[in-house]
Parts: structure tokens; C-alpha cells; sequence
């Protein structure tokens, strides 16, 4: 990897970072509703993913990817602040309010939502991808899931289908060693999802979630392998999630202290640009930008209005009004 | 399902009668109106594709798509595994991008099995997306008891759906308006239970062949009455018809409205029947509570209250699963009988 590209990914999960801990803070003040997930120490594969995806593309984020729903939607629309105001609630948002945290879509940069009964779109996502298929065009049809999504019965219905009809999928499996409280090994026969992958016989790859060159690597290859048509690719980013659950955190202290401070994946890279020559006072001022574009969306989402009362009435049949009380 | 399971669905053939000579038009078959929909519509539309269990080869369960893959390929008539989620899944992703999906679930009650897929993304992702996306898909499904088939082959399930908003419930009564109501769903821009109840498969009217639409979120006046007004869909229309006529040998004027779409359901012309003759009878095949006669129930009472002569009587299915032992199913379910029974009632008022 190229130091230039090393930079512009450290600059992204600086943005996810920096995201995350903004909404934390406005979260803890009230200012955004519902729950709260976040994608804190699971910047670098978000970032790896955002990279890679075209606007033509499609993912399907899961419910700690506010990171890379801003990312695409700062690379693909230049308005990275919707998906903010979006988490606020406000008219200005992508879904105008209506879908929150947890449905954040825009089709116009690739994003097509999350759908909160986790990994439900394991079989949305064959959709998308056989239309690709039956239309001849190279695109990429993306679902983003945790481990926890492994349990569901849609996750093997997904890849089973994806490997009979060899549909233009990719599989990124963010394995953050718990599925809310339940670690991964107790609750699927293998602790390394990629060992229950090997069955539906197409191809699979365990990587270094927090490491970014290995994880941007792994992205490329597996991008490049499904738009040549060579069917579905598994990806398993071995990770670690920063955020506790709703009581706190339950992990054991030296577990919590190990991928803190020696497995943070911007930290890695940090080291990593120091040891190619790029000064201290650059990463700084990176991280700096990083918090201040935060701070602006931050600003522009507690500013918008509120949706447009009609709005909660609006859409939910094509062709039919639904009338207000 | 089994070779066993689809011979149990058809009635013991009786001693046959001499054949009449044929009509100058032939008769179709329910299946059949709904085979020739399916045809115009894959004709017709370039961006459509047909999936579900054994529906390609084998031409579905109940013939519905019998032919097709001969004329439209295995990329438009696709097999799948039993997955009934990644089947709606599919449907819904490819929806999204603007394909327009007909999906064959084999038996409405395998719907548990995609129940999510149906009220948490297809139903709702027009809504919670702020109409960026379009979920034009159909899901055509065999309900319906009376056969013999069980509790997991013989279920109504509008019910399980009728709290649901953003999907559109379509349930036909008879061949001519299953073709016009089909089309009408796959040309539809919103999502699409099209409920197709097993003992009407075999019904036959003279269908015509042409593209045409009937359409959805209106009901029809299947009957002109002016005593008593029965509300009924699907097989309980030709039943209430039934009931309707000798009604009438007994000096009793009975309207019959005939929903066809059952969500969003056609309240005006619902409403101005119950005004009109101020006597009502809501036929309804599933279990009692919580079910569509309870909807329209409440409706007819709270907005007509002042032209009631009394209640509204509802005939419903017991509040039991469906046994398999035909004297106990038709315990269960309701017939031509309690139609009757129930529009002698309500004349009374």
C-alpha cells in the first residue's frame, strides 16, 4: 500500500472515530433519540469497506456502520452530514427522520439501509444480486453483518443460495467476539466463522479486522474476485467492539485493556505511517480535521427542523393514502 | 410437499357423466385464468421473474405455473431450495433495484417461515426508507381449508397480515377476476399477498384472453339485495351466493360484496351496503378473534351505527387449529349453512 493511501484511510477512521464519540456525547445530552450502537474499534474495516464500494455498488450496513454509511455518504454524495441529522431525527436527514440509527439508506451512494432484526438482509441481499447477475452488469451486492447474525436462519438460506446460483456477493462478517453478551464461541460451533463458511464451497478469508493494510487488502481482492464474476467471497474481520452493553462493560478488564491500547487499529496505523516517515504533527492535524467536520454535522443536525408532520403518514403504500387521525 | 400430499388436495373423482358437447368458448380454470395471467404479464413485462418451490419443471404445486419455464428459460422461472425467507428476501432486493418479482410460497401457512421478511422489510421499506424504495413484488400463496390437508396446509392467513401496514392483501372469488386482480398486483408498484384459496382452483368461467386489470383496493357488488347485506372474499363469496339464493325462496333480498382486496379494503362501498339495508352478515373463513370479520365488524358498527336494525353477525372459523379429520374440519370451518343460518338472523332485525 501506498502512503498516500494509507493517509486517506487513517483521515477515514479518524472520521468514524470521531463520529462515534460526537454522537456519544450527544446522546448523553439527549440530543439523539432511540439507542445507540456504535462502531468504535471497528474502524479500520469499515473504512477498508468503504473504500472499495462504488456508488453502483450495494451494501446493506449493520447497526455499528453510522461509519461507513458517512463515509459513502461523504465520498458519493458530498453531504456526509445526512447521515448525522438522519440519527437526530431531522428532516435534513437521508430517510428525512423516518429510519433513524438503525435505517439509514440512500441508493444514490450504494447504501440500501440496514434492517434492524439483524441480518435479515442476508436474503435481501441475494435480490439485489441476481438482478445484477440477470442484467450482465459487474456490480458488487454487499452485506455487512456481526458474528451474532451467524445464529439466524437466514445467514445459511443466504449463502447456500448465493453459492447454487453464484450470485455477485460479498459477505463482510465483522466478528467482534460478541453477539451483545453472548461470546462467539459459545454461541456457534466455531469460534472462526470462516470454519462454518468452507461448506457452501465458495471462496472465504480470515483477516485482522483491526489492521487496515490487511483489511484493505483483503477488501480489494475479494471486490475484484466478485466483479469478475467468480461468484460469492466470504470476508471474517477478526475485531473487537469498544462499547459495552446497555449495563456496562462485562468483559474481563484485561481483555478490555489488550484491544484498547495495544489492538486499536488507528493506533496501529499510526505507528505504521511513523515507521514510512510521516510526522506526528500530520497524523494530529488529521485527527484534528476529522473532529471538527464532526463538529459541523453535528451542529447542522441539532439545527435542522423536525420532520414534516405529513411525513407520518407519507409513503407507506404507493398507492394509497393513509389518512390522519 | 409430496407427490401424496398434492393427490390429497384434489377431490375423489365421482362416477363420471357423459360429456356435453363442448362449449363454443371453452371454460377456464381458476388455475388456469391465473397461468394465462402470469404468461401475458412475463410477456409483458421484461423485468419480471417467477420464483419458488418446484414452480418451474414441475409447475407448481397446483399447476399455477405449469409451461412457463418452456417459454421463459430458467433465469425468469427459478427453483429455489426451501428457503421461504431467501425466496421473499429475493424478491424484496430485486424489487429495490426495480425488478418486479412474483414469488410462489406453496402453502400460505409456510409463510411463518418468511413471516419477518414480509412485515419487517417488504411491508415496510418504502415507509421507513422515506420512499426511496419501491417493493413491487406479488406473493401468490395457497390458502384455505376444506380439503383435508391439516393444520399446516389448510390455514386462512389474512389475518396475520392485517395489522401490518404497507402490504396489500388481494383475495380473489372467482376465475375471471383472479387473471384481472393477478395482473393488477404485478403491475402494481406496491407489495402484494395475493391469496388464491385451494377449493377454488378448480372453479371454471369464461375467461377472457386479452391483458386486462381489475382493480385492486376496490370491492364489487358480487349480488344486488335489499334486506341483507353478507361482506365475504374468496370462497365464501360463492358460498354466500349460495346462501343468497335460497334466501331469496324465502323473501329475502341479500347483497353480496365481495371485498377482492382485503387490505387496504374498499370501506365505502362496504359501508354504503350496510346503510343501504341496515342488516349485516361479515363471512369469514379463519378463526374468529382478531380476524377480518372482527375489522369489519367494528367498522360497519362504529360508522353505520345509526342505520343498524341490529348487530352485525359474524360467521367465522372456530377458534381451534384446523384438524385433519374432515367430520372435525367441518366442524371447524364454515359453510353454506352458517351463511344461511346467519342471514335469517340478521333478517330478523
Amino acid at each position: 500500500m501506498e502512503t498516500p493511501t494509507l493517509l486517506n484511510l487513517y483521515r477515514d477512521m479518524w472520521l468514524i472515530r470521531a463520529f462515534e464519540q460526537g454522537l456519544e456525547r450527544e446522546f448523553e445530552k439527549g440530543n439523539v433519540p432511540g439507542m445507540l450502537h456504535t462502531g468504535l474499534g471497528q474502524e479500520a474495516t469499515q473504512a477498508a469497506l468503504a473504500w472499495h464500494l462504488e456508488a453502483t455498488d450495494t451494501f446493506f450496513p449493520d447497526h455499528r456502520c453510522h461509519g461507513i454509511n458517512a463515509l459513502a455518504q461523504q465520498r458519493h454524495g458530498g453531504d456526509g452530514e445526512r447521515i448525522m441529522a438522519e440519527l437526530f431525527g431531522k428532516a435534513t436527514g437521508v430517510c428525512s427522520g423516518k429510519g433513524g440509527s438503525l435505517h439509514s439508506a440512500d441508493p444514490a451512494v450504494g447504501n440500501f439501509g440496514d434492517n434492524a432484526v439483524e441480518g435479515s438482509y442476508m436474503a435481501t441481499v441475494l435480490g439485489v444480486a441476481l438482478a445484477a447477475k440477470m442484467r450482465g452488469r459487474p456490480r458488487v451486492a454487499c452485506a455487512i453483518i456481526g458474528d451474532g447474525t451467524v445464529g439466524r436462519g437466514e445467514f445459511h438460506e443466504s449463502l447456500n443460495m448465493a453459492a447454487i446460483w453464484d450470485l455477485p456477493v460479498l459477505y463482510a462478517c465483522i466478528n467482534n467476539g460478541y453477539a451483545i453478551s453472548m461470546p462467539v464461541g459459545e454461541g456457534h460451533a466455531s469460534a472462526d466463522i470462516v470454519d462454518m463458511v468452507q461448506g457452501y464451497g465458495f471462496g472465504s478469508k480470515q483477516v485482522d479486522g483491526n489492521d487496515i493494510v490487511e483489511a484493505w487488502t483483503a477488501v480489494g481482492s475479494a471486490v475484484e474476485h466478485i466483479r469478475s464474476g467468480a461468484g460469492p467471497y466470504f470476508l471474517e474481520f477478526k475485531t473487537w467492539r469498544w462499547q459495552g452493553i446497555f449495563a456496562g462493560e462485562f468483559r474481563p478488564e484485561a481483555e478490555v485493556k489488550y484491544w484498547k491500547e495495544e489492538r486499536d487499529p488507528i493506533m496501529l496505523a499510526a505507528e505504521a505511517l511513523g515507521e514510512r516517515g510521516v510526522d506526528q504533527a500530520e497524523l494530529d492535524a488529521i485527527e484534528q480535521e476529522a473532529r471538527d467536520v464532526i463538529e459541523e454535522w453535528i451542529e447542522f443536525a441539532l439545527e435542522s427542523p423536525a420532520p414534516d408532520p405529513g411525513k407520518a403518514t407519507a409513503d407507506v403504500y404507493v398507492g394509497w393514502e393513509v389518512s390522519s387521525r | 410437499m409430496t407427490a401424496a400430499e398434492t393427490a390429497a388436495t384434489k377431490p375423489a373423482r365421482t362416477a363420471r357423466t357423459p360429456r356435453k358437447p363442448r362449449d363454443r368458448v371453452r371454460k377456464a380454470s381458476f388455475t388456469q385464468a391465473l397461468n394465462n395471467a402470469l404468461d401475458l404479464a412475463m410477456e409483458r413485462h421484461a423485468e419480471m421473474f417467477l420464483i419458488g418451490e418446484d414452480i418451474a419443471e414441475m409447475g407448481g404445486d397446483f399447476g399455477v405455473t405449469k409451461g412457463l419455464l418452456a417459454k421463459y428459460g430458467p433465469e425468469r422461472v427459478r427453483d429455489t431450495p426451501l428457503s421461504e425467507a431467501a425466496i421473499i428476501g429475493t424478491c424484496a432486493g430485486a424489487a429495490m433495484v426495480g425488478m418486479r418479482p412474483v414469488a410462489e410460497i406453496m402453502f400460505a401457512d409456510f409463510i411463518a417461515e418468511c413471516y419477518d421478511q414480509v412485515v419487517n422489510n417488504v411491508a415496510k421499506l418504502h415507509y421507513m426508507f422515506d420512499g426511496q424504495f419501491k417493493a413491487p413484488l406479488v406473493i401468490r400463496t395457497a390458502c384455505g381449508g376444506g380439503f383435508g390437508g391439516g393444520p399446516h396446509h389448510s390455514q386462512s392467513v389474512e389475518g396475520w397480515f392485517l395489522n401490518v401496514p404497507g402490504i396489500v392483501i388481494v383475495a380473489p372469488s372467482n376465475p375471471v377476476e383472479a387473471k384481472g386482480l393477478l395482473l393488477g398486483s404485478i403491475d402494481s408498484d406496491d407489495p402484494v399477498l395475493f391469496l388464491e384459496h385451494k377449493a377454488l382452483y378448480r372453479s371454471r368461467a369464461e375467461v377472457p384472453p386479452e391483458y386486462y386489470t381489475t382493480p385492486l383496493g376496490k370491492a364489487s357488488i358480487a349480488r344486488q339485495g335489499s334486506d341483507v347485506t353478507v361482506v365475504a372474499a374468496m370462497r365464501m363469496v360463492p358460498m354466500a351466493l349460495e346462501a343468497a339464493a335460497r334466501a331469496e325462496a324465502e323473501g329475502v333480498s341479500v347483497e353480496v360484496v365481495d371485498l377482492r382486496t382485503i387490505r387496504p379494503y374498499d370501506a365505502a362501498t362496504v359501508l354504503a351496503s350496510a346503510s343501504k339495508t341496515g342488516r349485516v352478515v361479515v363471512a369469514n373463513e379463519a378463526p374468529r378473534i382478531g380476524g377480518l370479520g372482527a375489522e369489519l365488524s367494528a367498522r360497519i358498527s362504529e360508522e353505520c351505527f345509526s342505520e343498524l336494525r341490529g348487530p352485525v353477525v359474524r360467521v367465522d372459523g372456530l377458534d381451534t387449529p384446523i384438524p385433519f379429520s374432515v367430520p372435525l374440519e367441518d366442524i371447524v370451518l364454515p359453510g353454506t349453512d352458517d351463511i344461511a343460518a346467519a342471514i335469517k338472523t340478521a333478517a330478523q332485525y
